[in-house]
């Protein structure tokens, strides 16, 4: 459903040149699985995501979504996803009803089955209770709701949350993972990405772990476990970046080195492999 | 583009702007109760304003008998006004002369100085001391010297005397002392010069009718004004003609500012851009649906303006004489304008905005937006600028002054001039909108991140981080560089005065304007010289052999474009008749005493070749990464065509670049290019220096030319220009077969095209 080959993303940067914000990344997104981006801050998640919302250009490489390519079918893809983001926000004077009919019609649903699919949303994700309230008035909780139901109104096949839980308290986070989870259940294409170590654990189906803009490792999470030696996520997330910036820091002096695939990089770490 | 989304957009802006009570403020409320509030400080302040009593000084006040009086109740005479109260405004004070003889004379003058520079007074009149007696004895004479009506011959001998007499004025002149560093004083002057003009007459009058004249001799006429404004309203339609095209400009593009910078800037600072981005809204139906609310507001604003204004002015003005309200018709000529106006202000309010961080940011950009408006909104009020074929290509003086046309009734100019300028605001628009919509199109403009400005980092950047081919911001900069030095190159070199020196000028202007700076960008700039210069060596025999082929069929497309550039030319001076210092410049050039080979050395040389290197080369292949080749290949002709001083010559040489700037593309190097510049320019020195001797001598340019019916040169036959474009669009469809390099942006592009094209 989503495929990212070679996927490579610069930036001028006048301090330091050419800022490589990804760099060669690869992964594979199914229906009915919800696959993970976890890293840290910085490390190209929300890059990644941006240009598999058509929001970026990647400098090179490749993206497809549902078989349209990111950069020259970028409408379809749009059509054909759903985008929550910690940058994409809920607009202050317009109220949660008239903010997803905004975007229900844009996706060029008709007013009456729109109309219909908007009570079961709000409906779903209890949202009557502020369904006339103005963007600016509503709690973060709120806001977040709106911006689920804004992105599934169309009900597209692919939805991409980009650190959707950050600033959430714990129950509203907690609904928002059981929302992420349902829709695994209706055979969604789940793009997930986080810092939080629970969440990725809890949720995802397939996990990358992300650090500098390139993919670490990549697998489902006993996969990550047996190959790594190590059960606890948080612990393979941390000997992963470690050795990674261990490893940059060896390369340094030659300006040009690529460091080791991941696979080698993990393996040299790996304790009792 | 879906237009059922852009009104999706559009309604939901609008909305969102009317649920903004700022905006509602700034268009609404704010114009309904300026201008009553304006109206009524202006009738207060009127009051204040009502003119207010002067102190005079008076030195040496004259005793006058049998005279028309002067003063009167410590007051001049009411008599000598123009309404009897204004004797009540000049408050005299009076001092005895300083006596007889030089010295208190003198003295008298320099306390009337002094008490007009410490502004104890207003003014002073100075009288002589002997003022009175001069006058009384002048009279005297002339009473005796007074003929007996009847006898003509002594009136004529009379006429004589006191023609001799008058010489050398009889009387001392009274002195008005005052100061022009103060309002106040000058004003007080006027009234006292006023008074005295008005005694003056009496004077002369009493005179005459003592010699016997009738008093009518001095004024035997009197001129009477008529104005031929047809009616009362039409006395005021000057002012408003002048007046109003820039409160609709002003409004208008206020009316825009605020609702862009919420609309592009804010929604980024609010975070609800990137949302709409990844919605199925394509970029272009976004700038639309934003560009249309922000015409809409812009429109309203200006409206209410006008309307409250209108209405203000309908109270206000019966109290002003001379200024009626404005006609009807006026206000349907200031609605019509508004359009396009509101298009024009809108998309530039759009682009500015989008490139703006946060609104902040994009409050600042309203000054320079203004700077450069003003003095276009500003020009036509100078009461020379008049609507011409050179002003309506201005791009918002020339609106003001069409409109200035039709509220003034001047019709035939209006409309001889409306195409010229409905044509030059469209396509203002229509830069400005895709301006816009190329903002939206940015990454980094829309994803721009505010980072500390240090200019010898960005320096060290830009040469550090150079690609082989020049940015699209290096290839402007380039241009505007050129063009830049070329205006202060213009007054640092003195104008050529034979054409000796016009070579000599076109030389140092090719070397140091256009030469300079294209290398010192490249060498700077770009990390691949030759590739951006389009002097790459081709890298195989066939490679060779086509280069070289391509620069005869450049050369020979010049030889073959040369009679249609030459009706192109005679059509443009046609139409934009050249001023005579530059058909005299133009003129010392050709016709001069210089050999024809240092001519063409200059001309046909050294400039194809520095344009070449600078428009082609560099600029061009900044211009290419756009990811559009047409649009790279106008805009480096448009930098190419601003570069030359004339502006006839200015359009021609656009035209031209185009052609140059296809071959520059198609065949991916500069020497074709060169080519053709060569051709082009060396057959237009010739045809200048061809006489119609020459043409009438020779059989072959006689079937070529014909000479002009007013004997004053000649052009190609009609059937020459014909075989002319025929053969051209042959050689330039031959050209359009090669397999032209693209650069990567634009290969994006064409997928991009292809993409959407696709099911």
């Amino acid at each position: 459903m989503i495929e990212v080959e070679q996927l490579s993303k610069h930036y001028a940067d006048l301090r330091r040149g050419r800022l490589v914000a990804l760099d060669a990344i690869r992964f594979l997104a199914r229906p009915g699985e919800i696959f993970g981006l976890l890293g840290p801050n910085g490390a190209g998640k929300t890059t990644a995501l941006r240009i598999l919302s058509t929001v970026l250009r990647p400098t090179s490489g490749r993206a497809a979504v549902a078989g349209f390519d990111v950069v020259t079918q970028s409408s379809q893809v749009r059509r054909r996803i759903g985008f929550v983001s910690a940058n994409t926000a809920v607009y202050d004077r317009m109220t949660a009803w008239e903010m997803v009919e905004y975007f229900g019609r844009l996706h060029g649903i008709a007013p009456r089955p729109l109309a219909a699919r908007m009570e079961e949303l709000f409906a779903r994700l209890q949202m009557n209770d502020f369904r006339d309230l103005l963007g600016a008035k509503m709690s973060t909780g709120m806001k977040q709701k709106v911006s689920v139901a804004r992105a599934m109104v169309h009900d597209p096949p692919v939805l991409i949350f980009d650190e959707a839980t950050s600033g959430l308290d714990v129950l509203v986070a907690r609904a928002l993972l059981q929302t992420v989870a349902e829709l695994r259940e209706m055979g969604k294409c789940l793009v997930f990405s986080t810092h939080i170590m629970r969440e990725a654990e809890k949720l995802c189906d397939r996990l990358a772990i992300i650090h500098r803009g390139r993919i670490l490792a990549e697998g489902t999470l006993d996969q990550l476990r047996n190959t790594y030696g190590e059960p606890d996520l948080e612990e393979l997330f941390f000997q992963l970046i470690h050795h990674h910036d261990a490893q940059e820091a060896l390369d340094r002096p030659a300006p040009t080195g690529r460091g080791l695939r991941p696979t080698t990089a993990a393996g040299a770490t790996a304790p009792g492999r | 583009m879906n237009p059922g989304n852009v009104k999706l957009i559009l309604a939901r802006e609008v909305r969102d702007q009317l649920r903004d009570r700022r905006t509602l403020f700034m268009i609404a409320v704010l114009p309904i109760l300026l201008y009553p509030l304006l109206g009524m400080s202006f009738l207060q302040i009127a009051q204040f304003m009502q003119e207010r009593p002067t102190t005079v000084l008076v030195v040496g006040a004259p005793e006058l008998d049998d005279l028309p009086p002067l003063f009167g109740n410590e007051r001049f005479d009411p008599a000598l006004f123009a309404a009897a109260e204004g004797s009540e405004l000049l408050h005299l004070s009076f001092e005895p002369a300083g006596g007889d003889g030089d010295g208190g004379q003198a003295a008298a003058k320099a306390r009337a100085r002094r008490a007009v520079r410490t502004r104890e007074y207003d003014a002073a009149l100075v009288f002589p001391a002997d003022f009175a007696e001069r006058l009384g004895r002048f009279r005297e004479e002339v009473r005796r010297r007074a003929p007996p009506p009847a006898e003509g011959e002594a009136i004529a001998g009379a006429a004589e005397e006191t023609g001799a007499a008058a010489d050398s004025p009889a009387v001392p002149s009274p002195e008005i002392v005052y100061s022009t560093a103060s309002e106040r004083s000058g004003l007080t002057a006027h009234r006292l010069g006023e008074v005295l003009r008005r005694w003056t007459e009496k004077v002369g009058e009493a005179n005459l009718s003592a010699g016997g004249f009738p008093a009518a001799a001095a004024r035997p006429f009197v001129v009477q004004q008529a104005d031929v404004a047809e009616e009362a309203g039409r006395q005021g339609l000057v002012v408003w003609a002048k007046i109003l095209p820039i409160l609709l400009l002003l409004w208008a593009l206020t009316g825009a500012f605020y609702p862009a910078v919420d609309l592009c800037a804010g929604e980024k600072e609010r975070g609800t851009l990137e949302t709409l981005l990844s919605s199925p809204a394509e970029r272009s139906e976004i700038v639309v649906g934003k560009l249309l609310t922000i015409m809409l507001f812009s429109m309203a604003t200006a409206a209410l303006n006008l309307l409250s204004m209108g209405v203000t002015g309908w109270m206000v003005f019966p109290h002003l004489p001379n200024l009626g309200p404005p006609p009807l018709l006026a206000v349907a000529w200031l609605s019509l304008s508004l359009l396009p106006v509101a298009a024009l202000f809108s998309a530039l309010c759009l682009a500015l905005a989008a490139f703006a961080r946060s609104s902040k940011e994009g409050q600042y950009y309203l000054m320079p937006l203004l700077l450069v408006t003003m003095p276009l909104v500003i020009l036509p009020m100078t009461p020379s600028v008049e609507l011409n074929a050179g002003n309506a290509i201005i791009p918002v003086t020339g609106v003001v002054l069409l409109l200035r046309s039709l509220l003034e009734a001047d019709y035939v100019t209006a409309f001889t001039h409306a195409p010229l300028v409905i044509a030059v605001t469209l396509g203002g628009c229509v830069l400005a909108v895709r301006w816009a919509v190329d903002q939206f199109n940015q990454e980094s403009v829309l994803f721009r991140e505010s980072e500390r400005l240090d200019v010898g980092l960005w320096l060290r950047h830009l040469v550090r981080d150079r690609g082989p081919t020049p940015t699209v911001a290096a290839a402007a900069a380039c241009g505007v560089a050129i063009l830049v030095v070329r205006f202060f190159m213009s007054f640092a070199l003195p104008p050529p005065e034979n054409a000796a020196q016009t070579v000599n000028l076109v030389l140092v202007t090719q070397f140091v304007v256009i030469l300079t700076p294209a290398l010192l960008f490249t060498v700077m700039l770009t990390s691949d010289r030759l590739e951006t210069l389009l002097l790459k060596p081709p890298r195989s025999v066939e490679g060779t052999a086509a280069v070289l082929l391509g620069t005869g069929a450049a050369a020979l497309l010049a030889i073959a474009l040369h009679p249609s550039v030459n009706l192109l030319q005679w059509v443009v001076l046609w139409l934009y008749p050249l001023s005579e210092e530059a058909a005299a410049s133009l003129q010392s050039l050709l016709v001069g005493d210089v050999p024809l080979w240092q001519l063409f050395v200059a001309i046909a040389l050294v400039t194809p070749i520095c344009e070449e290197l600078a428009f082609r080369g560099f600029i061009l292949s900044g211009f290419r990464h756009m990811g559009y080749k047409w649009r790279a290949i106008i805009l480096s002709a448009i930098f190419f065509g601003a570069a030359h001083a004339i502006l006839q010559q200015s359009l021609i040489a656009a035209l031209v670049g185009v052609v140059i700037g296809y071959l520059a593309v198609q065949t991916g190097n500069l020497l074709p290019c060169i080519a053709f510049h060569v051709v082009h320019n060396g057959l237009a020195i010739l045809s200048t220096r061809l006489s119609s001797e020459a043409v009438a001598e020779w059989p072959l340019l006689e079937a070529l030319y014909v000479p002009l019916a007013d004997g004053e040169g000649h052009v190609f036959r009609l059937p020459v220009v014909v075989v002319s474009m025929l053969l051209s669009a042959a050689i330039l469809y031959g050209f359009s077969r090669l397999r032209w390099h693209m650069t990567e942006e634009e290969r994006l592009q064409r997928a991009i095209a292809r993409g959407l094209a696709a099911p």
